[in-house]
């Protein structure tokens, strides 16, 4: 290091000079810039890779030479991980494999055995091997470091695992080299980010990505075994807490609830932002059938993900590479995905509404449209369980608040639908029978992409909760009215087997639960009773007969039209009938009334 | 020019202000502003704001890179601008306290307004166009491969939520160097409640640039129940890849979908027929409306898709309540989309709006405004009540003011007169300008005819003075018609081979020019089909095009008339005059098959070369001697004298070889009369003398002739040599002229010249005495009427000569007798006795007098 010519020490110093002022700039702008955007940083970003990168074109201009080796390492590393940091894979590891192999023919003794570079774990193999305990191995093994890391962002986990002795002793070496803080001095070129730091992190995103990996594989055995021993490890909060959620999935996969729930609750211990856990936690309450505690777990869930903070964790101090860089695999990030707010809320809000607490059920769901009909609403969270289509989610806020004995308010909801939807509605419609094995494109799509059998059937159970609230109010008139609109817009639909004609449907036509066929039926047979009904009341008896028995016709089930069949033909002196009506009707399972009718609509799609 | 009906009226085009702009990067656009004050941007680092009442340009706004878009926020306190860097924001009372500060020096001019990097609020790179609903900015740009579109908060410019969607192929638009700008507008169902802060406006019809209002079941149809539901707006982009994309603004887990797609880039969207109609225009032309049918029918209301196209490339345009403006560049045109007061119902409904819509499309209406470049809707500008105003920037940079013309559904004639009254001369000047262009190439259109129809003229002109020579030629002895051909023939010598050279002179002495189109036509036949031709008319036609003959002026063709020793003398040269249809009607009448062979045809004169042009009179006395023909001939003169000696027929050489022969004779005192007369003006009375008669005959015999055909003999070849002349004819035999006077008569002799023909050929006699005969007769027709004296005659001898004659006749017939009655053995014999009969006709000639 002593004897060198002028012309290249005053550029090698020139150089280094460059690259750590670059390093500095990069530094200074993370460092004081926390408000930055993202774009503004990834801007900034693309700017210091396109730097470091022309500095690198300067110093590969010339031929390799042994003094300049380090500091050309050192820029590969700067630009790599600039490049790597901007998702530029392929370009990082080009420039990687081919600016080793420029260094290493100036360094390596044997050129027989020529690093090809096909086979990446030849070729680092033979790298290391050259390197061997020189003063360049650190430089190479950085260079490694980041080659890892580009294993993992493209989730090459097997090359990772082919390579993990190699990689182990990269970490041992890397994070146990002690810094010579006596030689360190200005004329050292800088990195952009401490290998120490970027190995650890390495090493702990692999362990969750292979846990995830096989997690999905359904070895959770196996997996859980290196979860733990990655919880131990040193790393980020985020990044135990992750290792904490995988074990818990490992233990609810293999049949421990209790033992996962334990897990969750550790994982947000250690890092409260960590929503996936509450929401798998819930889960698991719901897989118990414990619902306080599922509707107190959406609850809690819901609360968190309205705070400012909990959609974006910010992470203090990013490192250039953050674990979201390197965590990327679609097993892990399914895992990791926590459904939005609206659809945690209308969960809550059914829950509460299904399992007895209608009140707090209809605040949920007056936040849920309030928060639909919002200024601050944008389109956003397209989440994976999606919420249903808004007149659905109107018509159950309907019938919750009809539950809650606020009528006036579901009419509102009701009359908001049915505005929406009459002009659209068809003059006939044909359902055709669907097909065991195609029965989600069973459904005849207009013009316009909507769903007409849906719609129709949106505004008969619109007009069938109006007349509800209709009767609630005694005003049996106007429920005749409704249920009447009701019944006349369900007889539209004609249903189309194959290979007939378009007919009516009956009763003995359905086969399945939950298909349009039933759902037809049981508003059909819940309007003419609810029309029945109201003729009693009104005491035109032979007309409340007629609705009624066309009600059972058209579902049997219907416990209030059978019920209400014997009162009628009792008042009328038909004593015997009733009695065997009423025997008949009893022989059902009981259900209350209403809640079928909430149970219609909630599977009214 | 299939603009449909123009309006009734024209356009009041008026310039407010110019603003030079050189070639821009992107779309130029114009945007309202803070009252009725407009926005302009034209794609470079300027924007403009304009007061289009004071008609003053109020602010340059200058921005660190070229402005794409500007917006308005609803309060009308921020001003928007997106730039190649991000958007700014500036708030209005920096504007407007730059626009206030000073009164005094407002006529000094606009006031500058730099934005810096300080106003920055979002740092989106390239961002196109931008959108204010409610509190949101939108913003859309283009990265890479796919369009960006951004939502942000206006309160703090957080990023709310962005869509993308992977542009397609964005064909036609690399070649253009302005790139055109995505369209980004909002809609509105009609029957929601505009978001809270626009509430105070007016929310019945659009009241913001870029949103526009929709009826609920369009919108429900197009945009689906969901978005209904939740009141939410829907914010439309029309790409430059042709998708008319939308996305729910308000609506959870919604993506930007396609709604169309256009296939050519987007110009605008809009509703129109009060927001009972979506409106795309591709740049092609392209139009499609959305509309939601009339419903009635068991299938449901679906919304229908009307595409249709309207002529011409689309720049830029804009949407009123019932119509659509649109600028091809070159025009204006209007679209009227109302569907007509009839009522909403009725089943064929659909297809009647359907055909109409069809209609309306193919018939936009002109307005004749050129260069519009950028358009603002109408609705931007205060305008007095009835009339619509219309924004526009022409592509000059020059921002005018387009008042259309008033339209009153009853008096489309009348209206026209009230509007033009306010009209100051300037709005006159300014729409001639416009008007000018367009006047400009009707004029050229109207030159080409004008030239076209004086052609025809003189091509009538010239037919009617033709046609008037041909009817006219029967009476009087063809006093010229002033067009004509002259001839004159010559011996030329070519590749060893002499030909006879005939040059036709088209003489134009009328005062008509013969344009372009006109062709010389040329016919050369035998006058009697040679018998080695077998009796066919073997005519040659010649065609001459010229491109124009100037009164005056001559024209020269010349054409191989005959080789030596071939042809059949005499010749006709037929000249007729062509004129052809095509030429005149140009290029374009070229490709018509039709019209190709449609043609004119005149007929000039008609002349006769004979024996006597096309004798080679030997120069030379040596050569006269010699008689041989020229040096080159020598093998076939060897053959020929072979040939003389074997047949026994010993000419001997020199003149005794001349063996036929045939004279003609005609009265001296004629000839004086004519030739001499002819001459006398540069002949002294005394040369008179009866030899120069003779030379005289000979002289004009060879060199002029009657009807126009001269012999290309120079005068001092044949000046003079005595009253003989040596020759070689046609087919190369030696001929030999003689004039001598001779005195016929017994008692009162009569002084005639006898012109004797002598050759070895008896073909040359006979053609050649032809030929003399012909010259004298039209002598004859020139001589003065003069009664000769019958006593003269009669002592002449004519009896004698009669009886002669009648011997003759008998012979001739005796011949014929015996001819068809001894059969084919004795034609020998007949032709014999024919030829002595010609021979004795020959050589005692009747006297010409």
């Amino acid at each position: 290091m002593s004897i060198k010519t002028f012309q290249p020490l005053h550029l090698l110093e020139r150089w280094v000079q460059e690259n750590n002022e670059l390093v500095n700039k990069w530094k200074q702008q993370v460092g004081g810039g926390d408000t930055l955007g993202r774009d503004q940083s990834q801007t900034h970003l693309r700017c210091c890779s396109s730097e470091f990168h022309k500095l690198l074109m300067k110093i590969q201009g010339i031929p390799p030479l042994a003094d300049h080796t380090q500091l050309e390492l050192t820029v590969v590393y700067n630009a790599c991980v600039c490049f790597t940091a901007q998702s530029q894979f392929s370009e990082a590891e080009l420039l990687l494999t081919q600016s080793t192999e420029r260094v290493l023919q100036v360094h390596s003794t044997s050129t027989e055995d020529d690093p090809a570079a096909s086979d990446p774990h030849l070729f680092w193999r033979t790298v290391l091997k050259s390197v061997g305990n020189t003063a360049l191995a650190p430089c190479v093994l950085r260079l490694l470091c980041l080659q890892w890391a580009i294993w993992l962002s493209t989730c090459q986990l097997k090359t990772i695992q082919e390579f993990q002795n190699e990689l182990m002793s990269v970490f041992e070496r890397l994070s146990t080299e002690v810094w010579d803080k006596g030689r360190k001095s200005s004329d050292d070129p800088l990195l952009v980010m401490d290998p120490r730091k970027l190995v650890e992190l390495l090493q702990i995103c692999t362990y969750i990505a292979q846990g995830a990996e096989s997690l999905s594989e359904g070895q959770s055995s196996e997996a859980l075994s290196a979860l733990h021993t990655a919880s131990s490890l040193p790393a980020p909060r985020t990044l135990i807490a992750y290792t904490h959620l995988l074990s818990g999935s490992c233990l609810a996969h293999m049949g421990r609830p209790q033992m996962a729930l334990q897990c969750y609750r550790k994982a947000l211990e250690t890092d409260r932002r960590c929503l996936c856990a509450l929401y798998r936690s819930m889960l698991i309450y719901r897989q118990l059938g414990n619902t306080q505690a599922e509707i107190q777990a959406l609850r809690l869930l819901h609360s968190t993900l309205m705070l400012p903070s909990a959609t974006e964790p910010p992470l203090a101090g990013t490192p250039l590479l953050s674990p979201s860089l390197l965590l990327c695999s679609q097993s892990l990030s399914s895992m990791l995905s926590v459904p939005s707010a609206l659809s945690i809320l209308h969960n809550l809000a059914l829950k509460c509404v299904l399992h007895g607490r209608v009140s707090e059920g209809v605040e949920y769901y007056l936040d849920l449209l309030a928060a639909l009909q919002s200024e601050d609403q944008h389109g956003m969270h397209a989440g994976s369980p999606p919420l249903p289509r808004l007149p659905e989610l109107y018509l159950q806020a309907g019938a919750a608040l009809l539950m809650a004995q606020r009528p006036a308010d579901c009419v509102a909801l009701c009359d908001e639908v049915i505005t929406t939807t009459l002009e659209l509605l068809p003059e006939r419609v044909v359902l055709e029978e669907p097909d065991e094995e195609c029965e989600a494109g069973s459904r005849a799509l207009s013009g316009g992409g909507e769903d007409r059998v849906g719609m129709l059937l949106w505004t008969a159970a619109a007009y069938l909760l109006h007349g509800h609230c209709n009767t609630h109010l005694k005003d049996w008139k106007q429920a005749v009215t409704h249920y009447a609109r009701c019944f006349n817009l369900l007889v539209k639909v004609r249903l189309k087997k194959r290979g007939f004609q378009p007919q009516i449907p009956s009763a003995d036509m359905v086969g399945k639960q939950g298909t349009d066929l039933c759902i037809l039926q049981r508003l059909k047979g819940l309007s003419l009773a609810g029309r029945g009904i109201s003729f009693t009341q009104t005491d035109q008896l032979r007309e409340a007969l007629r609705d009624l028995q066309l009600s059972l016709q058209a579902f049997p089930e219907c416990a209030t039209a059978g019920l209400w069949c014997g009162e009628v033909l009792w008042r009328l002196g038909r004593r015997r009938e009733a009695a065997a009506c009423w025997e008949n009707t009893w022989s059902f399972t009981p259900q209350s009334s209403e809640e079928l009718e909430f149970d219609i609509l909630i599977t009214a799609k | 020019m299939d603009h449909g009906c123009a309006m009734d009226g024209r356009c009041a085009v008026e310039t407010c202000a110019e603003f030079g702009f050189a070639g821009t990067s992107c779309t130029p656009r114009i945007r309202c502003g803070f009252g009725t004050d407009v926005f302009l941007c034209t794609g470079s680092d300027e924007a403009y704001v304009f007061s289009p009442q004071e008609r003053k340009l109020k602010t340059v706004l200058q921005c660190p890179g070229p402005v794409s878009d500007l917006v308005v926020s609803h309060d009308k306190q921020r001003l928007y601008v997106a730039c190649r860097s991000g958007v700014y924001c500036v708030g209005s009372q920096l504007l407007l306290s730059r626009v206030k500060g000073s009164p005094a020096d407002a006529s000094s001019g606009p006031s500058e307004l730099k934005i810096s990097s300080e106003s920055l609020v979002v740092a989106e790179e390239g961002v196109l166009s931008l959108l204010l609903v409610g509190s949101v900015l939108v913003t859309l740009s283009q990265r890479d491969a796919s369009w960006m579109l951004t939502l942000y908060k206006s309160s703090n410019y957080e990023k709310l939520c962005s869509f993308s969607q992977v542009s397609g192929d964005v064909n036609t638009e690399e070649k253009t160097e302005i790139r055109r700008s995505p369209v980004l507008i909002c809609v509105h169902s009609r029957d929601a409640t505009p978001s809270p802060s626009s509430s105070n406006s007016s929310s019945d019809e659009a009241p913001t640039q870029g949103h526009f209002h929709l009826d609920s079941v369009l919108f429900k149809l197009l945009f689906g129940v969901d978005v209904a539901l939740a009141k939410s707006p829907v914010i439309l982009c029309g790409l430059p890849d042709g998708c008319v994309c939308f996305v729910p603004l308000r609506l959870p887990g919604s993506r930007l979908r396609v709604l169309h797609s256009l296939e050519q880039p987007v110009v605008f969207v809009g509703s129109s027929g009060p927001g009972r109609c979506l409106v795309a225009v591709g740049e092609l032309g392209r139009v499609v409306l959305m509309k939601a049918d009339k419903g009635g029918s068991a299938e449901g209301r679906g919304n229908v898709f009307i595409e249709g196209c309207v002529p011409g490339p689309v720049v830029c345009g804009c949407v009123d309540k019932n119509t659509v403006y649109y600028s091809t560049g070159s025009d204006l045109l209007l679209l009227d989309l109302s569907e007509g007061k009839s009522g909403e119902e009725g089943q064929g409904k659909d297809e009647e709006t359907r055909r109409k819509m069809d209609a309306a499309l193919q018939s936009p209406t002109s307005l004749n405004v050129c260069r519009v470049v950028a358009l603002a809707p109408p609705t931007c500008n205060t305008a007095a009540a009835g009339v619509v105003e219309l924004l526009g920037l022409s592509v000059r940079g020059q921002l005018q003011r387009i008042r259309l013309p008033v339209r009153t559904e009853d008096s489309r004639l009348s209206s026209g007169s009230d509007s033009q009254v306010g009209r100051s001369v300037r709005d006159l000047l300014s729409s001639i300008g416009d008007v000018c262009e367009r006047a400009s190439v009707l004029k050229t259109s109207i030159k080409s005819k004008n030239q076209i129809l004086q052609h025809l003229n003189q091509v009538l002109n010239i037919s009617f003075l033709l046609m008037a020579g041909a009817n006219g030629a029967e009476h009087p002895p063809l006093q010229e018609s002033p067009i004509r051909c002259r001839a004159s023939t010559s011996w030329s010598r070519l590749l060893q081979e002499d030909s006879l050279t005939l040059t036709c002179v088209l003489d134009n002495s009328s005062a008509y020019v013969l344009e372009r189109g006109w062709t010389l036509s040329i016919t050369v036949f035998p006058l009697c089909p040679s018998p080695s031709a077998g009796g066919e008319n073997l005519s040659t036609n010649f065609s001459f095009p010229f491109q124009s003959l100037h009164p005056g002026e001559t024209l020269d063709v010349s054409l191989p008339l005959a080789a030596a020793g071939e042809s059949s003398f005499p010749v006709t040269v037929s000249c007729s005059l062509l004129f052809s249809l095509t030429s005149l009607l140009g290029e374009e009448a070229a490709n018509l098959p039709a019209l190709q062979s449609s043609c004119i045809s005149l007929p000039l004169n008609t002349l006769t070369v004979d024996w006597l042009h096309a004798l080679q009179v030997s120069s030379s006395k040596a050569a006269q001697e010699k008689i041989t023909p020229h040096a080159t001939d020598a093998i076939e003169a060897f053959l020929r004298s072979h040939r003389i000696r074997c047949g026994g027929n010993a000419e001997g050489g020199g003149e005794s070889g001349l063996k036929y022969s045939a004279s003609v004779r005609v009265s001296a005192e004629l000839l004086r009369d004519t030739l001499m007369v002819a001459k006398s003006s540069d002949l002294d009375p005394a040369k008179t003398a009866p030899e120069n008669v003779c030379l005289s005959l000979l002289e004009w015999l060879l060199s002029e002739g009657p009807g126009g055909v001269t012999t290309g003999q120079k005068e001092d070849q044949i000046a003079l040599r005595g009253s003989v002349v040596h020759a070689q004819s046609l087919n190369r035999h030696a001929v030999k002229l003689t004039a001598k006077e001779v005195n016929v008569g017994v008692e009162e002799s009569l002084n005639t010249v006898e012109v004797q023909v002598h050759s070895s050929s008896l073909a040359a006699v006979c053609g050649l005495h032809h030929a003399v005969l012909r010259r004298v007769q039209t002598l004859l027709q020139r001589a003065p009427e003069r009664a000769a004296s019958t006593k003269r005659v009669q002592s002449l001898g004519l009896r004698e000569a009669l009886q002669r004659a009648e011997h003759l006749l008998q012979q001739i017939q005796q011949s014929r007798v015996s001819g068809v009655f001894s059969g084919g053995a004795s034609t020998e014999q007949m032709s014999r006795t024919l030829l002595d009969v010609y021979r004795e006709l020959r050589e005692n000639p009747l006297l010409i007098i």
